[in-house]
């Protein structure tokens, strides 16, 4: 018999052990309102789907809260019950839930107060610890929901809806079951709501009340819910070989998506890519937020900008959207090249001119020394030049003229250069007569030589005189002949000249007599000589005597 | 008026934000199980966490974005894996950047986030057709099902920080 009992106290020890073995899963705080029927459902979701054993206490009685359903409160199922809520019932109430192997607590803390609802009392607080929260979206049709969490043995029905204490009527409003809907939903439907419902159980009714404070969204398009690439837009970009270069990609998506915003290269991410390297990297994310979207910005930095990148898409992608960028190699600058060429040949061509210029002479008699044959051309022409030139008998210049034109001329232009020339008061035949000497002879010339000496002009000379008139008739008029001018002086003022010689100055320039006037120094070569010779023709003949020439210098 | 707020963030930083459902119903973390309670004042709901998977391209093209999907505090991820040979949904202790970071899409752990409007589904990429739901009851835990706008609500509204 001792054994008995002792083996009854120690099956209940370990009954009572166990109890207290309970793992205390949670505290839950629960406010509820007086006089409402109230329930609550223990579960632990992993524990409460198989086979348990749910018990509630209240506080730490160990007496079970009954299950009697008469009682006001009693255990229904995993529930407890209260038909209605008290101020008595305000206490902790413990949920134990036990299976096989394992045994859990929940604790469950109940305040009970006084809901002041709608003029029962205006001075009362408005007590939130009861109160759902809902929100309402802007634009759209949404609707609000009725919590009614009771036992199946509980029946709820004539659900009535109140804003800001009034029954809703409005036709915008639909109650459908535990539902409200809301179609259109405006700012002014944000406010204070409750849902009334009739519960029934075992045949008695009673009336629950829940407290819905409802919030309206802003307003949100959900539109296009693809996100758009504003950059890049598959372009190139030319970038230097080593160079460093950053790229944006500019992104707006609405808030809400979660798309993947990420640089791909060969559809692998940049990071990942190039994950030992590092040289291509994807950057942050900087992202502003608008109202109804965000715009984002997503870098790539490339280090070092490497042969193998160019001609390589690099493909920013957003969710569905992607755009690429291709490095190319800058394209040599043409206008640089155009515009250096052009200087160039400019400046060759300045060159050429100045050289031709300052050389013309020089390099035109070098040609025709070089390339030019000495046999005589058949043009009828009998004489290279016609010299023309003033014979006053007295006169500071008119010894110098008659030196120039019957020694130095014939000394320079005859024997070195072997041109022939004729000059009047030497090559006539006597008793001729002058006209027809200067006529004839004027024709048979290649060119026409003028000797101009300013000292003479004053008297007259050189202007009037028939033979001046004839020759330069014919010069100018009839055989289109060249005219060489020789200025024995520099010559300022041209006004007191016949206007054949201004023609002639301005079409031909002028040769300005440079040297002294003794026949024995002339040669060829010196600068008055050259300029003289350039303008006379091609020499033709050989000079005159080889003797002669041992004496004096060729004349190329 | 137009709000501008420039945020200034790591590629690799998830996003934040709440769901609940169209009952007005949140996620709220109760011993290690997301369960799906009426919002009230005092029911602080679980802030989630997510990111988007480095490699689409390998998985459903149509279905919506591949996302990973966790707790911000405490580390645990949402995952689909098989438990007595049916599709079940379960917290799991795992870093979702460590998810994000491998080299392959890690498919338990991956939810198509599809939007419908205001909207979202989340739908396992392991197990196509099965989609995260909430019973109409209150209090009850997460579940993934396939049978769609029956007894629970596959629809969700997701509202990020």
């Amino acid at each position: 018999m001792p054994y008995l009992l002792l083996c009854v106290v120690s099956l209940a020890l370990t009954h009572f052990v166990r109890a207290d073995e309970c793992k205390d899963i949670s505290v839950k705080n629960e406010i509820i309102s007086v006089d409402q029927p109230f329930a609550f459902n223990c579960t632990h979701p992993p524990q409460t789907s198989g086979e348990v054993n749910i018990t509630w206490y209240k506080n730490s009685s160990k007496i079970p809260i009954s299950k009697n359903v008469w009682s006001r409160i009693h255990q229904d199922e995993s529930w407890i019950l209260f038909l209605p809520l008290t101020w008595r019932d305000a206490a902790i109430y413990q949920c134990v839930i036990k299976n096989i192997n394992s045994c859990y607590r929940i604790h469950v803390n109940l305040t009970v107060f006084r809901k002041y609802w709608c003029g029962i009392s205006r001075n009362a607080l408005w007590n939130l610890s009861d109160e759902y929260i809902q929100t309402l979206h802007f634009g759209k049709a949404d609707s609000l929901t009725c919590h009614l969490n009771f036992p199946k043995s509980c029946v709820l029905d004539l659900i009535k809806w109140y804003k800001d204490c009034k029954e809703i009527e409005e036709k915008r409003f639909n109650p459908e079951g535990v539902k409200l809907f809301v179609n259109n939903v405006s700012a002014e439907d944000r406010g204070k709501y409750a849902c009334q419902a009739r519960l029934t159980h075992m045949g008695k009714e009673y009336i629950v009340l829940n407290s819905i404070s409802v919030d309206i969204t802003e307003k949100v398009e959900y539109g296009d819910r693809v996100p758009k690439i504003t950059y890049p837009r598959n372009n190139s970009i030319e970038v230097k070989l080593g160079s460093t270069l950053i790229v944006d990609c500019n992104i707006t998506d609405l808030r809400e998506n979660t798309n993947l915003r990420c640089w791909k290269v060969n559809n692998t991410q940049v990071n990942d890519y190039y994950r030992e390297s590092k040289r291509i990297r994807e950057g942050y994310e900087s992202e502003v937020s608008f109202e109804q979207y965000n715009k984002y910005t997503v870098n790539i930095t490339f280090l070092e900008v490497k042969m193998e990148d160019y001609g390589r898409p690099f493909v920013c992608h957003a969710g569905v959207s992607a755009a690429y960028i291709v490095l190319k190699l800058p394209a040599p600058d043409s206008r640089a090249y155009l515009i250096g060429g052009f200087i160039a040949l400019t400046g060759v061509a300045v060159s050429v001119m100045c050289i031709y210029n300052n050389f013309k002479i020089d390099i035109v008699l070098w040609y025709r020394s070089a390339f030019h044959s000495t046999q005589p051309i058949d043009d009828g022409k009998l004489y290279d030049a016609y010299v023309l030139y003033p014979k006053p008998q007295s006169g500071f210049q008119s010894h110098n003229v008659n030196i120039l034109v019957l020694k130095i001329l014939p000394e320079v232009l005859e024997r070195q250069c072997g041109y022939k020339l004729f000059i009047f008061g030497r090559d006539e035949v006597p008793g001729q007569a002058i006209a027809s000497v200067i006529d004839e002879n004027s024709k048979l010339c290649r060119r026409l030589i003028i000797i101009i000496v300013p000292e003479f002009l004053r008297i007259g000379l050189l202007k009037n005189i028939a033979e001046e008139q004839i020759i330069v008739y014919n010069a100018l008029i009839q055989e289109g002949m060249k005219v060489i001018l020789i200025e024995l002086e520099k010559i300022k003022d041209y006004t007191d000249m016949p206007e054949s010689i201004k023609y002639i100055r301005q079409k031909h320039g002028a040769i300005q007599w440079s040297g002294d006037f003794t026949e024995e120094s002339q040669s060829a070569k010196t600068k008055f000589w050259k300029k003289v010779r350039y303008h006379m023709p091609p020499t033709r003949y050989p000079p005159l005597s080889p003797i002669q020439l041992l004496k004096h210098i060729s004349c190329n | 008026m137009d709000r501008y707020l420039v945020r200034v963030s790591s590629r690799t930083e998830p996003l934040l934000g709440h769901i609940q459902d169209i009952s007005h119903q949140v996620w709220f973390l109760q011993d290690q199980t997301l369960v799906a309670v009426p919002r009230k004042h005092g029911v602080i709901p679980v802030t989630i966490a997510l990111i988007s998977c480095k490699y689409p391209e390998t998985l459903e093209k149509d279905k919506g974005n591949p996302i990973y999907l966790g707790l911000k505090e405490p580390e645990l991820c949402l995952s689909c894996s098989k438990v007595n040979d049916q599709p079940t949904l379960q917290l799991m202790e795992q870093n979702i950047l460590d998810l994000y970071n491998q080299t392959e899409p890690v498919k338990s752990f991956l939810f198509y986030h599809n939007q419908n409007g205001r909207t979202s589904t989340f739908e396992s990429v392991a197990f196509p057709g099965w989609f995260i739901a909430v019973s109409s009851e209150d209090g009850c835990p997460l579940i993934i099902t396939q049978d769609l706008g029956k007894t629970s609500t596959t629809d969700f509204v997701l509202s990020l920080q």
